[in-house]
């Protein structure tokens, strides 16, 4: 870009300098505050209120971060699938319909399977059916791409929509052992040993605690492991790989059948967890869409993972509450903040990996200024 | 129609209110403290003690089914001057249940609830919050300290038949329909039950959308139905989406939820069964205020008021507005209920015998398409 004389160019950076890791985060964050405070202005609130709310609703109060951790606690699953795939270059746009099919497959176990197993058991066998519905949900795309290079992102999104109808259908438009009896368009409840009993009077279920072991597990594993190993040489440079004799296609529906498991144990937690049933009201969360953004925040490490899905959440659970109160702010302008946070820590990352370059071009008049 | 259920706790709240107020007269004179709060009850003007909450699907804005609550909580807030907190676009299912929870532990005593997917949320947090008093639009659970309310929009349904048979010179009428719910089925069949008591040949396609608002989809669905040759669509989603393509294709529309798009949609519109909340959240919030809450199903109708039928538009003649004049009045005393029989499905097979009128039970749980419906409920 030239402007006025001079040239305004990103370079893009060798090494990182080590403080900036902490600056860009803090500064983006600070630039989405006043961006969203613009428009706070404009409709009449009192941005430092409205922040001191948002702030004390969604993280700091007792029940703020519980419910965030709350609804973190899927977010951080469907977050590590769009991690786990994005860390060798394969982009699973499907984490949404990939958790409802983790929410039925974890519901039938939990009608079906539940009542025949030893108490212990029957949590653990219905997330695992709910993550094995997860991958057999990926399992097509990801063949085609193992074996004929069909793009995933494409085949994983339009599945999505196959899996949206596929719960309507089974809620709405048929008469399945996951439909409740009553005329009533409701899933059916799994077996009382399926379910784990929320924390107290929070809305937060040991299932985080699985979320979060999981998430130190994945990091520790692709750090050590031989597999973790082969997917980053891969995703480097698949040339290499493949010299060094590794498999492609084996790594390829490997990695995206881990990745689709993930985000059918999102679903399946929330079987276990709140819902308890095929719920339609999932539907409507959008969480595994919010788990893509939550994996790049965290520049797909999976630890971090942990803490952009709580940041997202807290967004939300605080953005909601700003509407209870005498000087409600409408849901559109929370949605703006939660925007404009997303949209800044996005954009900050590029300032980290780059440098801006402003160069006086050398006599030169202000040719061509555009 | 007869009122299918009488408000007992209401009744009993009111005489309760009655008696209290006879009560403090006869000892006013001897206790101060007793005049007070006698004063309070006479006036019967008292609702600081309320705060009240009601949890939206949708916006205002929908011109639907959440601008139509929205209508309601207005009345309750000009009648009992009071201010109530809104929230908007608050997803169903699990997740909800962090966002009643909020309300209870923020002293709101009154907890409303306008869409069916709340009902497991807002029953699991009035059993954590006793002293909150929930109200639930459309389901079918309660509890010590929950209610849910509904209506008899069949009445209506079936009032806008005729009017849309009346106004259709081929017969062929379309229904855009949201999901195979008894709720949506049962509208479907009234609307047809309405159309083909005028005009008996008059056949009613549907074509499901799996939505309750997405404008895209059910545009699509109601231009696939005048593609099949329907004059005249109804609709059951709550935007207007259904209406635009009447408008565009020259055909003519029966709305739901609202009739404030009467006026755009002048020479489409014809009508359209209208819910009227406010009488009974201006009853829930008065309980609350007096120490009770609301707990017996409450399904309104055309008689109490809940349920009405929206303007007319210029293309529904005179003759046709008296003659649905006259059966409304029929339904309101009682005189013509909608699904007395004989009533066949739409596969010949008898549902009501002739003579007998669908219970509210029956009609709750609807799930075959009357005679004269041309789909499947699935």
């Amino acid at each position: 870009m030239i402007v006025g004389g001079y040239r305004i160019e990103l370079e893009p950076r060798l090494k990182s300098p080590r403080w900036l890791v902490y600056v860009v985060p803090v500064v983006s964050l600070l630039f989405a505050f006043v961006v969203a405070g613009i428009f706070l202005l404009g409709t009449g609130h009192n941005p430092f209120t409205t922040y001191g709310k948002l702030i004390d609703k969604g993280y700091t109060s007792y029940y703020g971060i519980t419910d965030t951790l709350g609804l973190a606690t899927p977010l951080i699953c469907t977050g590590l699938a769009a991690a786990f795939a994005f860390r060798m270059n394969l982009f699973n746009i499907g984490e949404e319909g990939q958790m409802y099919l983790g929410m039925i497959g974890a519901a039938w176990a939990g009608i079906v399977l539940a009542d025949n197993l030893p108490g212990v058991a029957a949590v653990p066998v219905v997330m695992l059916s709910g993550a094995a519905f997860g991958a057999l949900w990926v399992l097509v795309p990801a063949v085609l791409r193992a074996r004929l290079g069909t793009s995933e992102i494409v085949s994983t999104l339009l599945l999505n929509y196959v899996a949206l109808n596929l719960v309507n259908f089974l809620i709405f438009g048929s008469r399945t052992l996951w439909r409740d009896p009553s005329p009533f368009p409701d899933g059916q409840l799994v077996a009382d040993s399926a379910r784990l009993d929320r924390f107290g009077t929070t809305n937060v279920y040991p299932t985080l605690l699985i979320a979060a072991i999981l998430a130190v597990f994945l990091w520790l594993f692709m750090r050590f492991s031989n597999y973790g190993y082969e997917t980053s040489v891969f995703a480097d440079s698949p040339n290499t790989a493949r010299y060094a004799g590794m498999s492609a296609s084996r790594l390829t529906v490997s990695v995206l059948l881990s990745s689709g498991a993930l985000a059918g144990l999102a679903g399946s937690m929330y079987v276990v967890g709140p819902a308890g049933k095929v719920d339609p009201g999932l539907l409507q969360v959008g969480l595994g869409y919010a788990g893509i953004v939550v994996a790049a925040l965290a520049r797909y490490n999976f630890v971090a993972v942990i803490l952009t899905a709580v940041l997202f959440a807290g967004l939300r659970v605080g953005g909601a509450a700003l509407q209870i109160s005498s000087d409600p702010v409408p849901i559109a302008i929370a949605t703006v903040i939660q925007g404009a946070v997303l949209l800044f820590a996005l954009g900050g990352e590029m300032f980290r990996k780059n440098r801006l370059r402003v160069r006086r071009i050398a006599g030169s008049p202000v040719r061509g200024a555009a | 129609m007869r009122r299918r259920h009488i408000k007992g706790i209401a009744l009993a709240a009111a005489a309760a209110f009655a008696l209290a107020a006879c009560g403090g007269s006869d000892t006013a004179s001897e206790d101060t403290m007793a005049t007070e709060e006698t004063t309070a009850v006479e006036e019967g003007a008292d609702y600081s003690n309320l705060k009240v909450a009601v949890v939206y699907i949708g916006v205002p804005g929908d011109e639907g089914w959440t601008y139509q609550h929205e209508q309601g909580i207005l009345q309750m807030e000009s009648e009992l001057g009071i201010e109530v907190t809104r929230l908007e676009n608050i997803p169903e299912g699990a997740e909800a249940t962090a966002t009643f929870d909020q309300l209870a532990r923020d002293g709101y005593n009154l907890i409303i609830g306008t869409s069916f997917g709340y009902m497991d949320p807002m029953l699991e947090t009035a059993g954590k919050y006793p002293d909150a008093c929930f109200q639930h639009a459309s389901g079918y659970k309660t509890a010590e300290n929950m209610g849910n309310f509904f209506g008899a929009m069949e009445e209506a349904r079936y009032l806008s038949g005729i009017a849309a048979a009346k106004a259709s010179p081929t017969g062929k009428l379309g229904y855009v329909a949201a999901f195979p719910i008894p709720e949506v089925i049962r509208g479907i069949n009234a609307f047809t039950l309405g159309a083909r008591s005028v005009n008996p040949d008059a056949t009613v396609q549907v074509a499901w959308t799996s939505t309750w608002y997405d404008p895209a989809k059910e545009k699509e669905a109601a231009e696939s139905l005048l593609a099949a040759g329907a004059d005249v669509l109804a609709q059951h989603q709550d935007s207007t989406a259904t209406g635009e393509a009447a408008k565009e294709a020259g055909a003519k529309w029966v709305g739901y939820n609202s009739d404030t798009m009467a006026a755009e949609f002048e020479g489409t519109w014809l009508t359209g069964p209208v819910w009227n909340w406010g009488p009974h959240y201006v009853e829930m919030a008065k309980a609350v205020a007096g120490g009770t809450c609301l707990t017996e199903p409450y399904y309104g109708t055309m008689a109490d008021g809940m349920i009405t039928l929206g303007v007319f538009g210029s293309d529904v003649d005179q003759e046709t507005q008296d003659l649905i004049a006259e059966k409304a009045a029929a339904i309101i005393d009682g005189s013509l209920v909608p699904f007395t029989g004989p009533i066949k499905d739409n596969a010949g097979t008898e549902r009501i015998a002739a003579g007998v009128s669908a219970t509210l039970g029956e009609l709750l749980g609807q799930d075959y398409f009357v005679e004269g419906v041309i789909g499947k409920t699935s």
